[in-house]
């Protein structure tokens, strides 16, 4: 009873996960864990789907353990992407709050990290190191999208 | 606050209200602990923001929710040490002077209806100075016998649940973060993000009340202070923060902090009732700058209720829980909106269902995989 929101709750999970993922390269063990007391860790059933196109985006994922694909609303067979252990997804829906552009389903039983984008603003707010950080390497992240997007663009 | 994108339909805003009412009925009844339990989430509030500081500095939660529990405290206790002598001096005046205040208030309630009858034939005629005084002396000379020591009695009821407020938020501040995070595990996936944008607005607004409400109160305290004292009243700050807190019970507590500054202003300057009218015109113009700029811009800025509706509910909050309903009405109606309006949302969208249905069918073919048909 008195262990009720004990150990289950210990933000320290998620500590390791993040330490090796790019988005957070960079922050400190003490910027790590501050980080980590925001994530909470969602377990995912092969075929369920995270989210939709279309639905209001509020929340950044990192895949812990597991396979994503992300597709068009419904077309799981053709997926625009494929992302394993370490990948981030949902990004843009940091930035702007606007709808998804894409579904996400995981394509293997997983587990994820889930930062709300409300505590992710609050975050930027509030500890300046940690936001220009997590900027850069934000930055880093679209800028090689547009890379391979130019590439694919250009490719005859 | 931001509003979930979805509008919230009739039915759901009739359930809001009704739901509004009903734990308006039922905090009554345990008043004992819904009281502690208010001052202890505007205690948690107020220092909310310092350990969120020490949080983005690293600290643990639960050595940040000691450090400001502690800091609170000494400095609590410094500012009574360093301050006793003087609130022990404006409270034995007022002691002292507390009958002297009450002669003056009925003379100067007096002296007005006099005014009145004098120049109005049909005051005269209904004897309106006459009836008024004869009821008041009466309650007055009665007063101690028949409500003092009721009053006793509900100050030894009340002072052991008053003494939870402090133990209240200093477990709301250190274990606040892990029921949040305990209610999160226990929502399906498919309502997840949705969960987690009403917790935020939930919080979004309690914060924005309480913080609101601290802010109102010192704003209107500094007001009726500098105003009190530039027409000479007595004890202005003391006035003016027990008229602002008096004000957190809509109308009746405005109507008694009224009461109490026209008092002292009647006695103070027995001669001049232009000093009491002066007081009352104050204490106008400090409600209607409030309500209009001081209110909008605080508390609510938080709710984003329409003002008729505010106002309705206030009245119904009192007729099913009298003063306890006056002063909790707001916000538990501002926190039962927004859940009412994001579980509308999240129950009435048919994908979001189908998505958890669909989540559960997987759950259960997984389990049964090994199980004979």
């Amino acid at each position: 009873m008195f262990r009720l929101f004990g150990a289950a709750n210990k933000p320290a999970g998620a500590f390791p996960h993040l330490a090796s993922l790019p988005l957070f390269a960079g922050l400190s063990p003490r910027e790590l864990k501050i980080v980590a007391a925001l994530v909470h860790e969602r377990g995912m059933l092969a075929g369920e789907v995270i989210f939709d196109e279309g639905e209001e985006g509020q929340a950044i994922y990192f895949i812990h353990s597991g396979e994503v694909v992300i597709c068009r609303q419904g077309d799981a067979g053709h997926p625009i992407a494929t992302l394993g252990a370490g990948a981030v997804f949902g990004e843009l829906a940091l930035v702007d709050g606007g709808p998804r552009s894409a579904q996400a389903r995981a394509a293997a039983e997983c587990t994820l990290g889930v930062m709300f984008r409300g505590d992710f603003l609050a975050l930027m707010e509030s500890h300046a190191a940690i936001a220009a950080k997590i900027s850069f390497q934000l930055v880093r992240h679209y800028a090689a999208i547009v890379r391979r997007m130019t590439a694919a663009g250009a490719r005859p | 606050m931001s509003r979930p994108r979805h509008a919230a339909g009739p039915l759901v805003w009739v359930l809001v209200l009704a739901a509004t009412c009903l734990l308006l009925v039922v905090f009554q009844k345990v008043l004992w602990l819904v009281v502690p339990f208010l001052f202890a989430l505007i205690a948690y509030y107020l220092v909310l923001p310092l350990q969120r500081r020490l949080l983005l500095r690293g600290v643990s939660h639960d050595a940040a929710a000691v450090v400001v529990s502690v800091g609170i405290f000494a400095v609590l206790g410094l500012a009574m040490a360093f301050s006793m002598p003087w609130f022990g001096a404006q409270l034995s005046a007022l002691q002292a002077g507390g009958g002297r205040y009450l002669e003056g208030g009925v003379r100067f309630l007096g002296d007005t209806l006099a005014w009145l009858e004098a120049n109005f034939a049909f005051v005269a005629r209904a004897q309106l100075g006459e009836t008024a005084m004869a009821g008041l002396t009466d309650h007055i000379e009665n007063f101690a016998s028949r409500h003092l020591a009721g009053a006793a009695l509900t100050v030894a009821t009340w002072f052991p649940s008053l003494l939870l407020v402090p133990f209240l938020a200093f477990f709301m501040l250190r274990d606040g973060w892990r029921f949040k995070r305990f209610l999160i595990r226990a929502v399906p996936n498919a309502f997840f993000e949705r969960t987690l944008q009403l917790l935020d607005q939930l919080d979004r607004t309690a914060k924005g009340y309480f913080q609101g409400l601290i802010k109102l109160t010192a704003l209107d305290a500094v007001c009726l202070a500098a105003g009190l004292w530039l027409i000479g009243v007595s004890s202005p700050l003391l006035l003016g923060i027990v008229t602002a807190v008096l004000a957190w019970v809509p109308y009746v507590g405005s109507i008694a902090g009224c009461l109490l500054v026209v008092l002292v202003a009647a006695t103070d300057h027995p001669g001049s009732p232009s000093v009491a009218y002066a007081a009352i015109a104050l204490f106008v113009a400090v409600r209607l700058l409030d309500d209009f700029v001081f209110m909008p811009a605080t508390v609510g800025r938080s709710l984003h209720m329409h003002p008729l509706l505010t106002v309705l509910m206030i009245f119904a909050g009192g007729a099913v829980a009298g003063v306890a309903g006056l002063v909790l009405v707001l916000p538990v109606l501002g926190l039962v909106a927004v859940i009412g309006e994001t579980l509308g949302a999240v129950l009435a969208d048919p994908r979001l269902r189908a998505r958890h249905r669909s989540a559960c069918e997987l759950l259960r073919r997984q389990v049964t995989r090994d199980l004979p048909a």
